[in-house]
């Protein structure tokens, strides 16, 4: 193997790239547009929820206290942003509402609440329990848990204002991820997919052309070999699946205001070795395309595992077991697991080798059947 | 004799096809060799056997004395497909500064070599045109000045001729024939029978075979034709008659 036709192979590439500004496009917006839609779509809690409030309680006096309404307080500690009140008085009035889909829930208040609440209360021995009675519309997960939580929050402020504390109390102290949000439980994944499509579909699309125009044939007439292209192309995509990477995370930084506590270049170091993974799966995929238009029909095989089972949107833990073993043999897995581990934890190379020794293993191997599929037409 | 291109029962199988079936060629140093015949005679897999691009089921093959298949003979021929086979997104001299560099030529000497032979094929003003630009025949001028680039004293082309115009076709041939003063081995497919008479000897190829071999003169005579088109039918009855 000589560098300096590897390198000649690399400055093709990037020559190429150059040349063509859709291709540049691609390469440098893909990134910003995936973080800035993904930012925007997921950065964002449910918010502006319609909730109809029916609120019979009539309110009560506690002996040597005021008169209170615990429901009214509990109704002004529900988190405004989340939930958009309405109040009604017709139970089935409201109900028609959610069914109608007006709102999508309706949280109703019984006429004795804050009595019961505190005859309950002053009582040990009872065993009674007062309700709050919520008719939702729980066909989307994420606003029923909205409601649910902003609800619960309530509660428990409004318990603790008026002294009735809980016997249990959970305290919160987080390990890792202090004050991250979803977003940044997200970023890695981006930047693991978006690497893994773009260099995979470039070096897929870029390799079907050498194949087709016939200059992948004229090239292996000349001294350069098939180790000599793969390397050339890997060095190539490495760099651009670096720059995508740092690209996404600059976005993500000045726009999602994101957190990272770790060592960036180790995140990009698992990136890159992705991308070089990916360039060799788009020189394999090449090898059964004879046309550009044939390549394009592999690009639902490439999208959806990642996608579906790499750990990239959702954790590898949200998916069914028998599945997971399929997660592991999906490269981007480790790829978002490490770059993951990284940001958030601020793991070292130390907690995240097992994950680049998989990429590597991956790379080695991918590499070695790109290189046999150029060997093959020989025959 | 000294051969640049020797085969020995050369045989190539493609599942069920055969492609070059027994073939013996000997082309000597020096020598611009024809090879005729239609579509599917085997000529374009006899190139690709030569430069190392597929390998032969059967005999043997030699090009300057190492037995191929050998990368170490990548670097003495020059191979020019039937495609134009150039990076259509990058410009002529980017393609050409690729292939110099893949044959290891120092820098300093690239730019004078470009400029030398994109003068002769009358392309040095579109150096910085992107190949998707140019018309077919430029390409194809583009494509052999890339042939060129290392000096190869060997060059195998691919039916070099096809869509490029009479008056441009007539100045490749004096370039193969100043080529061949310096020494240069030339193996070239045609379609063109014109051209087939400027080379110093011509194998008719047919199914596989080499079924007639000599100097243009020579084969109109043993033939007993005007061209040498009826001599190509003339040869291929014969095989037929042989056959049965």
């Amino acid at each position: 193997m000589k560098l300096y036709r590897v390198l000649a192979v690399t400055k093709r590439v990037f020559s190429d790239m150059r040349n063509d500004k859709r291709t540049l496009g691609l390469i440098f917006l893909a990134p910003i547009l995936a973080m800035t839609v993904f930012g925007l779509a997921f950065s964002g809690d449910v918010e502006d929820v319609n909730v109809i409030i029916v609120n019979h309680d009539e309110g009560f006096t506690v002996p040597g206290r005021d008169f209170t309404s615990l429901s009214d307080e509990i109704i002004s500690n529900l988190d405004g942003k989340t939930v958009n009140l309405q109040y009604m008085n017709n139970e089935d009035e409201a109900l028609g509402k959610v069914e109608n889909g007006k709102a999508y829930a309706v949280i109703i208040f019984p006429d004795k609440f804050t009595e019961d609440v505190y005859k309950n209360a002053v009582n040990p021995n009872s065993s009674e329990t007062t309700d709050i009675t919520i008719k939702a519309d729980e066909s989307i997960v994420n606003v029923k848990n909205a409601i649910y939580g902003t609800l619960a929050d309530a509660l428990t402020t409004t318990m603790d204002n008026e002294g009735f504390k809980s016997p249990i109390n959970i305290n919160e102290d987080p390990v890792y991820g202090k004050d991250a949000e979803f977003i940044d439980f997200f970023v890695p994944g981006i930047m693991a997919f978006v690497v893994y499509l773009l260099t995979t579909l470039l070096t897929l699309i870029s390799f079907v052309g050498e194949r087709v125009s016939g200059t992948l044939e004229r090239i292996l007439a000349t001294p350069v070999t098939e180790g000599e292209i793969v390397a050339g192309y890997g060095i190539a995509f490495s760099i651009v699946g670096t720059i995508q990477a740092a690209i996404l995370l600059a976005v993500g930084i000045l726009a999602f205001d994101i957190i990272i506590v770790g060592n960036v270049l180790l995140a990009f170091l698992a990136i890159a070795l992705l991308a070089i993974v990916c360039q060799s799966l788009g020189i394999l995929l090449s090898s059964l395309a004879n046309r550009v238009e044939q390549a394009i029909q592999f690009i639902p095989f490439v999208v959806l595992p990642a996608f579906l089972l790499s750990g990239i949107f959702w954790p590898v833990e949200a998916i069914p077991q028998w599945l997971r073993l399929l997660s592991y043999l999906v490269p981007p897995t480790y790829a978002a697991n490490a770059s993951r581990a990284v940001m958030l934890k601020g793991w070292g190379l130390d907690m995240i080798w097992t994950d680049i020794v998989a990429l590597i293993l991956f790379a080695v191997a991918f590499i070695a059947i790109a290189i046999w599929s150029l060997k093959r037409k020989k025959g | 004799m000294d051969y640049a291109i020797k085969t020995s029962s050369l045989v190539k199988i493609f599942e069920d096809f055969t492609a070059v079936n027994n073939l013996n060629l000997q082309v000597q140093k020096g020598e611009i060799y024809g090879l005729l015949g239609p579509n599917g005679a085997g000529k374009t897999t006899t190139i690709k056997i030569l430069s190392g691009l597929l390998t032969p089921t059967s005999g043997e093959a030699y090009v300057l004395g190492n037995r191929i298949p050998d990368k170490k003979i990548a670097s003495t021929i020059g191979y020019m497909p039937q495609e134009t086979a150039l990076y259509i997104g990058l410009t002529v001299h980017q393609n050409m500064e690729f292939y110099a560099k893949l044959f290891g030529i120092k820098k300093s000497e690239i730019k004078e070599k470009e400029k030398h032979l994109l003068e002769f094929v009358d392309l040095y003003d579109w150096r910085n045109e992107l190949v998707h630009n140019l018309s077919g025949g430029m390409k194809h001028r583009a494509s052999l000045a890339c042939t060129l680039i290392h000096n190869p004293p060997v060059l195998f082309l691919d039916e070099p001729t096809v869509g490029v115009d009479p008056e441009l076709r007539i100045s490749f041939w004096n370039y193969f024939n100043k080529l061949k003063e310096e020494g240069i081995t030339i193996l070239i497919t045609t379609h063109y029978m014109d051209e087939a008479r400027r080379c110093d000897r011509v194998g008719f190829m047919n199914q596989g075979k080499l079924i007639a071999e000599s100097t243009p003169e020579e084969l109109l005579i043993k033939a007993g034709t005007d061209s040498l088109e009826d001599a190509f039918l003339e040869f291929s009855r014969r095989q037929k008659n042989e056959a049965l």
